[in-house]
């Protein structure tokens, strides 16, 4: 890429910002918590044949999802909230507003640079639980696990995208805080919602609703449970999945623009 | 303090402490309060079907670990139990009580744990008949298209002896796209001849082929190393009786008979076991006795795998 070039196209300044992002998550050895999840894969290949009485295959994929989704979301939040922060607090924000480097494509290219380290991740997990499931002997789970991976890549693309939002106005301990309540709320708000029409109060019914509304419903991405059963995600399903993650990530990344280009650094 | 002594001295303190971590690891490890021995049959804090959308999607995960707890908790009572002999039919002496409730949070959690169905529908009818069927009719519930989950069904009203039930349970089975012809087959055995050995090894010999866990595995092959041995001792008793007849009296030993059994041999073309002695073995390999006082040849109950009933 030629340096006119990239001055000229937003896009590809946004690219090299991203690039940044991912080689910068890689030097500050992010990555390492794959040697801790193939340690757990490899533990749960060998050992829970005994203990589960035949039934490793579910297990591997049961633990090894649920890992995959645990390590994608502490990545997602504690590397996401430093995004932000730590360029203003190392102000190397001011060498990069010096370029002619819109506060947008800068947010923009922070969130796709994560979300690229978080997709090598997740790649690299999912490829581990699939090699554990061959190790026992399972030939159709290893591709099944896909579409439950894709799934949870989406969920850590807007957990992602809600810590970026929480960092651009508040310290990073808060902003870790709140979207791990994000995060737990995103999962519970299907179930709240539907435990409100029991309650029979019309507050709750109506809090509980806008908060189903208003909050990630990260329930539409969990496939785990059923992935470990065999089961596979219609298209429609994916698409939608898809689609919503795409959406509610463009609206948080407009309101993190929004908040950041009124954000004065001196 | 120079940096030698300075050394020397942590040194010195690493080597001190370092055992004593490992006398006070095992000394407040022996001290410890421990738990009452009834405390491994405690109520369930938790219900599966409440946590469950609780769980932030890792509801398998959890049922999973339901799951092991329950194979866990048979293992346990059986490595501690003090009968000389476990009976696999009736199992209500080791009083597992929180078998099935382990069971139901498991499959609360994850409806379409099959393995979890399964395994409940071996190991309850041996612990309360009426809390397996109810395991079987909820996994039947959640998972309509499950072939398998009527031949469990089936296999437990057969265990109850309600073969009329089975034979229904097995027909219904059948109709399920992808159902094998042996569930039509096994609906007409249950209704002709239900208490027949024949069904009862054709229907150990289904759960011994698709067992998706290892302990229903193993219960279907020791329920068919019992129906051979079965199927032996009645040649083995014929021959004892023929002998009685000619000569008299018992025999001293199944020994004196063994030129006469080589002559016959059980249904189904299986061969007699024999060890090095020779003598004459069940299928896991315990020389079958003779009871002088009824004179009968009979499984060595003391030593034999195989379940007395």
């Amino acid at each position: 890429m030629s340096e006119p070039n990239l001055i000229r196209d937003p896009f590809n300044r946004i690219i090299a910002i991203a690039g940044n992002t991912f080689r910068e998550a890689i030097r500050d050895r992010v990555l390492y918590n794959l040697i801790v999840f193939v340690l757990l894969i490899v533990a749960c290949a060998i050992l829970l044949g005994d203990l589960t009485n035949g039934q490793e295959a579910r297990t591997i994929v049961n633990i090894g999802l649920n890992a995959i989704l645990i390590f994608g979301v502490f990545i997602a939040i504690f590397v996401g909230v430093g995004l932000v922060s730590k360029e203003i607090e190392k102000r190397t924000v001011y060498a990069i507003f010096s370029k002619p480097v819109r506060r947008g494509e800068f947010i923009v290219g922070k969130y796709l640079g994560l979300c690229l380290t978080l997709l090598v991740n997740v790649l690299i997990m999912g490829a581990g639980v699939s090699l554990a499931l061959l190790f026992v002997g399972n030939r159709s789970l290893p591709i099944i696990i896909w579409g439950a991976v894709f799934l949870i890549f989406l969920e850590l693309a807007i957990t992602t995208a809600v810590a970026i939002l929480f960092s651009s106005f508040s310290s990073p301990a808060l902003s870790a805080l709140l979207t791990f309540l994000v995060f737990i709320i995103g999962h519970l708000s299907a179930s709240l919602r539907e435990l409100s029409v029991g309650l029979g109060s019309n507050v709750t019914t109506f809090i509980l609703e806008v908060i189903y509304y208003v909050m990630p419903n990260l329930a539409l991405f969990s496939f785990r449970t059923e992935a470990a059963n065999s089961m596979v995600p219609t298209g429609a399903m994916i698409g939608g999945a898809f689609a919503y993650a795409l959406v509610y990530n463009a609206i948080l990344l407009t309101i993190t623009v929004a908040i950041f280009s009124r954000r004065n650094f001196k | 303090m120079p940096s030698n002594r300075k050394v020397s001295v942590l040194t010195a303190i690493l080597i001190v402490t370092t055992p004593l971590v490992y006398i006070l690891s095992n000394f407040t490890s022996a001290n410890r309060v421990t738990l009452s021995e009834a405390y491994e049959d405690s109520d369930l804090d938790l219900q599966g079907r409440r946590l469950k959308g609780f769980a932030l999607g890792s509801e398998g995960l959890l049922a999973d670990w339901y799951w092991m707890r329950s194979l866990q908790y048979i293992g346990d009572k059986l490595v501690k139990n003090e009968m000389e002999t476990i009976n696999i039919e009736d199992l209500q002496p080791l009083n597992p009580r929180l078998l099935y409730p382990l069971l139901d949070n498991a499959t609360d959690l994850d409806s379409k744990f099959i393995g979890a169905y399964s395994y409940g529908a071996v190991v309850l009818p041996a612990i309360d008949p009426s809390l397996a069927v109810k395991l079987a009719e909820k996994g039947i519930a959640n998972n309509p298209e499950s072939w398998r989950l009527y031949q469990y069904l089936g296999y437990i009203h057969w265990r109850n002896k309600d073969y009329e039930l089975a034979s229904a349970t097995y027909e219904r089975g059948s109709y399920i796209a992808g159902a094998p012809s042996f569930m039509r087959e096994m609906a007409a055995a249950m209704k002709n001849k239900g208490g027949s050995r024949n069904t009862a090894r054709l229907m150990y010999q289904q759960i011994f082929d698709d067992a998706q866990d290892e302990q229903s595995r193993r219960n279907a092959e020791l329920r068919l190393m019992q129906l051979a041995a079965l199927d032996e001792l009645d040649v083995i008793n014929s021959i004892v009786r023929s002998f009685q007849e000619k000569s008299g009296r018992c025999p001293t030993s199944l020994k004196e008979i063994l030129a006469q059994l080589s002559a016959k041999s059980p249904p189904g073309g299986i061969e007699f076991h024999m060890n090095a002695a020779p003598e004459l073995t069940d299928p896991t390999g315990v020389p079958y006795l003779l009871n002088q006082n009824t004179c009968g040849a009979v499984i060595d109950a003391a030593k034999s795998r195989i379940p007395p009933n």
